[in-house]
């Protein structure tokens, strides 16, 4: 038993080491071999591209980026806990329909949701001008607001429902014996133990939007963000070096951000800790009427939107327009072809690849950084949100400036595709297990202690099982993002490791909407059935949450 | 629970349905290798380069319906990805000029500059450059010339009548004020072919009168878009009245699905579609066999079938859908090596009117 559980500490010991070398390797090292790079100039040291960081027009920028992305993250996510809870409170049926809606409404291809949303609320567009006869200007903060709030929603409601449903349900009965009336309950019982998920949440859409670029690129209009202006360095004026160095502007409000996360997830701890018993279908509790009809109303109408959006997808993809009237046509899945099937199987492989790793190294990283509380491990928590923070074509470009030469020169291959993708998304998966772990029980490892577990074992045996549904939501969304990111990926292309979403790019860049919108299809319909089957056997029966 | 399977198997028909369209796109690359080959038993002599792979980063619309035939001529396989030239010139920097591309194909002329001043971008004379005017490729040779891509503007025929607008004739028709908030173009700093519009402009009009005319337009500018292509895009959409744009096969396609024109006004800013060959290229030979075949009479007649552009190659008759409607004695006289050296201040100009 004895030399049984110190083998297990050794082995253990090496997985910490690998994850701490991996995360160093594989986020820090490039960057800062990126970061390096912007501070020389034909060979030389020099500052140049740092001496006007701070100009007054840099700051308008960061001030740009922070007013959006607080805006839409905090818009987002309250709709978003309307969708969970509404959902979370129907019955099974219902709210496994929205979970699964959510689930593909979630997998938005490049520029899916932008392009969707200007062709019905453009300046002529289907329903502001068609329907309304009123020409809106969507360009500015407004629009740009709106769309990054609206493609947040997805994510976050899954989010939220997994929390809501690793809640015990016995608070929610104690609270009503106790005499407390449903909206008290909602406020302070549902509430509180929420709010670990809610800042999760919060987190992910704040960094996420703060790094967007191609949203506030189709919508910004006049309205320019950090992110925007240091893509477009790169990708139209070739100042590689000048738009690295202007990322750095991006690191303080995320730190600034990341230490109000950790802040106020440890001040929970000790509120919500407790194991979950009771299922929410064994209760009878129901929510009170005005939230129920407030967020049922957000509910159909984030459905409904989403429903002329895709729908407006699949249209594009068998028709063409012509002066006005509709015509349909098979001749954009001509253009479906060998080169674009290899692109296929290739992005599902590296999908599924990095979606699975990305998860476990996530969900490893929290549980030694916020259930053990090994010293050190907070840091590493950083580095690994850092990929997430920084525009994700400058995460793509770290790596060609670290990765292009030397002992580990793998530009041009597969295998740099999928690291990328792993390390890209792990904050997804770290900050789900963060909330997750908030809501189980401490006691129950101390048990498998006492019992003579070793930590391993109790990791393998007890807690894992204990955040299968975080394991999926996370799986779903690191996949889901993998298949549909262009971002890190664009440069990180070359002709022999194209992936389709790349591809699908460049349709919509030469303006082939019908032939990008057959690859969208493609890829939501092939997203969205690895999905179904991860759910399927992650939940180990046919498709139930919980 | 039923209804999920009954979508799963509808999605698993449809995966089904997506592979046969890809299988039958195999089939028919299979027959032409077959063919290749019958016909291939004499020609071994002329095809020292049989089963070469050459990648090649293309950044020109349409380009990529010619491979095929290059490929059955020659044997030489292409891989591509499209890449806008400025992606692939930080990518370049990114790695120090090590990439594992061979041909740069289309794009901005100024980021095939910037290359050479970099040292990324291999020297090579073409025998067919006789045939190209010496204005449209590189004097040292490090880019040659595939097509000539004018601009001028595309309007929307609907919105023209709805509003009520005269259908602009020249530059300066731009500037009247009935066109307030109904025209769109790209950012010049983003986009090469906007700038060109700019740099071309001012070098025809002169200094003095083009920016007076551009301060002129920016009032009646309703969208500032962010890549070349987005202005013609928004005006098919109905979006804007007037766009800002490259004309080239891809335009008139639109006219195709969408109740636009494309019009030359009084001047036509023209900027050249560049073809070079990298300088860490490990398939030079080949790589100078593809350019060889791309600006000869044939290769350029098939690339404009592939996409109807003015071609470099005087023996090339221009396509009849732009020579109807393109006088081509209004091409400015275009100093490139002036427009690439202005770039900086022109911008920085430019920036001051408009605030952008």
């Amino acid at each position: 038993m004895n030399r049984n559980t110190s083998y297990s500490s050794h082995f253990e010991k090496a997985i910490i080491i690998l994850l701490i070398i991996a995360f160093l390797l594989f986020i820090l090292y490039p960057i800062a071999g990126l970061l390096l790079r912007s501070m020389t100039e034909g060979g030389e040291w020099t500052l140049y591209h740092y001496k006007d960081l701070f100009q007054a027009k840099n700051m308008e920028l960061i001030r740009n980026s922070v007013f959006v992305a607080t805006l839409s993250s905090v818009l987002a996510t309250v709709l978003a806990f309307g969708i969970g809870l509404y959902a979370h409170f129907r019955k099974a049926g219902t709210r496994n329909f929205i979970y699964r809606a959510l689930m593909m409404t979630m997998i938005s291809p490049p520029f899916v949701s932008s392009i969707g949303l200007l062709t019905l609320f453009g300046r002529r567009g289907l329903i502001s001008y068609g329907i309304f006869g009123a020409t809106l200007n969507p360009y500015g903060w407004h629009g740009l607001v709106l769309l990054q709030s609206i493609s947040g929603i997805s994510l976050s409601a899954m989010f939220i429902m997994t929390g809501l449903s690793q809640l015990d349900s016995r608070l929610i009965l104690a609270s009503r014996d106790l005499g407390a009336n449903p909206w008290e309950t909602l406020r302070n019982v549902i509430f509180p133990a929420m709010i670990p998920t809610i800042l999760s949440v919060l987190f992910l859409q704040f960094t996420m939007n703060i790094s967007d670029f191609t949203t506030p690129i189709i919508i910004g209009g006049r309205f320019h963000v950090l992110a925007t202006e240091a893509y477009l360095r790169v990708y139209a004026q070739a100042n590689l070096n000048g738009a690295a160095a202007m990322t750095v502007l991006l690191l303080p409000p995320a730190l600034i951000a990341f230490f109000f996360y950790r802040k106020n997830l440890q001040r929970t701890d000790t509120l919500s800790e407790r194991s979950k018993l009771l299922d929410v279908d064994s209760i009878n509790f129901k929510l009170p009427k005005i939230v129920t009809f407030i967020s049922g109303t957000i509910t159909v109408a984030f459905f409904i939107l989403m429903a002329v959006q895709y729908g407006n997808l699949f249209i594009q993809a068998i028709s063409r327009n012509v002066s006005g009237s509709l015509v349909f046509t098979t001749d954009h899945l001509n253009v479906f072809q060998s080169r674009h099937f290899d692109a296929l199987l290739r992005t599902v492989y590296m999908a599924v690849v990095a979606g699975f790793l990305s998860t476990v190294f996530g969900i490893l990283l929290s549980y030694y950084n916020k259930r053990r509380q090994i010293p050190g491990m907070q840091g590493v928590e950083f580095i690994g949100s850092l990929p997430y923070i920084i525009p994700g074509i400058f995460f793509g470009l770290a790596y060609i400036v670290v990765f292009h030469r030397g002992p580990i020169a793998m530009t041009g291959t597969l295998l740099i595709l999928i690291i990328n993708c792993i390390f890209r998304h792990i904050s997804v998966g770290n900050k789900a297990a963060n909330a997750a772990f908030e809501n189980i029980d401490k006691k129950l490892e101390w048990a498998s202690y006492d019992l003579g577990t070793s930590k391993l074992r109790t990791m393998l045996t007890v807690i894992f099982p204990l955040i299968r549904p975080t394991f999926l939501v996370s799986f779903i969304n690191a996949f889901t993002a993998c298949m549909t990111t262009v971002g890190p990926l664009m440069l990180l292309v070359s002709p022999k490791n194209l992936v389709l979403s790349v591809m699908m790019h460049g349709e919509v860049r030469n303006g082939q909407y019908g032939q990008a919108a057959v690859m969208g299809v493609a890829l939501i319909m092939i997203t969205f059935t690895v999905n179904l089957i991860a759910i399927y056997f992650m939940t180990g029966e046919e498709g139930k949450v919980q | 629970m039923r209804n999920m399977k009954k979508i799963l198997s509808l999605l698993l028909i449809l995966l089904l349905i997506f592979s046969l369209v890809a299988c039958r796109g195999t089939d028919v690359v299979k027959d032409d290798d077959g063919v290749v080959e019958i016909s291939g038993e004499d020609e071994k002599e002329e095809r020292p380069y049989e089963g070469t792979v050459l990648e090649v980063s293309v950044a020109y619309g349409g380009a990529e319906n010619s491979f095929a035939q290059f490929t059955e001529e020659t044997g030489i396989e292409i891989e591509w990805v499209s890449m806008s030239t400025g992606a692939k010139l930080s990518q370049l920097q990114a790695e120090e000029g090590e990439t594992t591309t061979d041909v740069w194909f289309g794009g901005g002329v100024d980021s095939y500059i910037n290359a050479i001043k970099l040292g990324y971008l291999h020297q090579y004379k073409s025998p067919g450059y006789a045939n190209i005017d010496d204005k449209y490729i590189d004097p040292e040779g490090y880019y040659g010339a595939l097509a000539i891509v004018p601009h001028g503007i595309i309007i929307n025929d609907d919105l023209i009548t709805e509003l009520g607008l005269d259908v602009p004739e020249t530059w300066q028709d731009l500037t009247d004020p009935q066109y307030r908030g109904e025209i769109t173009m790209a950012d010049p700093s983003i986009s090469g072919g906007q700038y060109a519009i700019h740099s071309g402009l001012i070098q025809a009009m002169g200094e003095e009168d083009a920016w007076k005319f551009w301060e002129a337009i920016d009032k009646n500018v309703g969208f500032y878009g962010q890549s070349g292509g987005e202005p013609a895009q928004k005006v098919a959409e109905g979006e804007f009245a007037i766009g800002l744009t490259a004309i080239t096969g891809g335009t008139f396609g639109l006219t195709e699905t969408a109740p636009v024109t494309p019009v030359f006004l009084d001047k036509v800013p023209w900027i050249p579609a560049p073809i070079a060959i990298f300088e860490n290229s490990k398939n030079k030979d080949a790589a100078k066999a593809f350019v060889d075949w791309y600006v000869s009479d044939h290769g350029q007649s098939i690339l404009k079938d592939a996409d109807a552009r003015i071609m470099a190659n005087r023996n090339v008759e221009p396509p009849e859908d732009l020579a109807a409607i393109l006088d081509m004695d209004k091409l400015i006289d275009f100093d490139l090596i002036k427009m690439g050296s202005d770039r900086e201040s022109t911008l920085a100009r430019w920036a001051e009117i408009t605030g952008e």
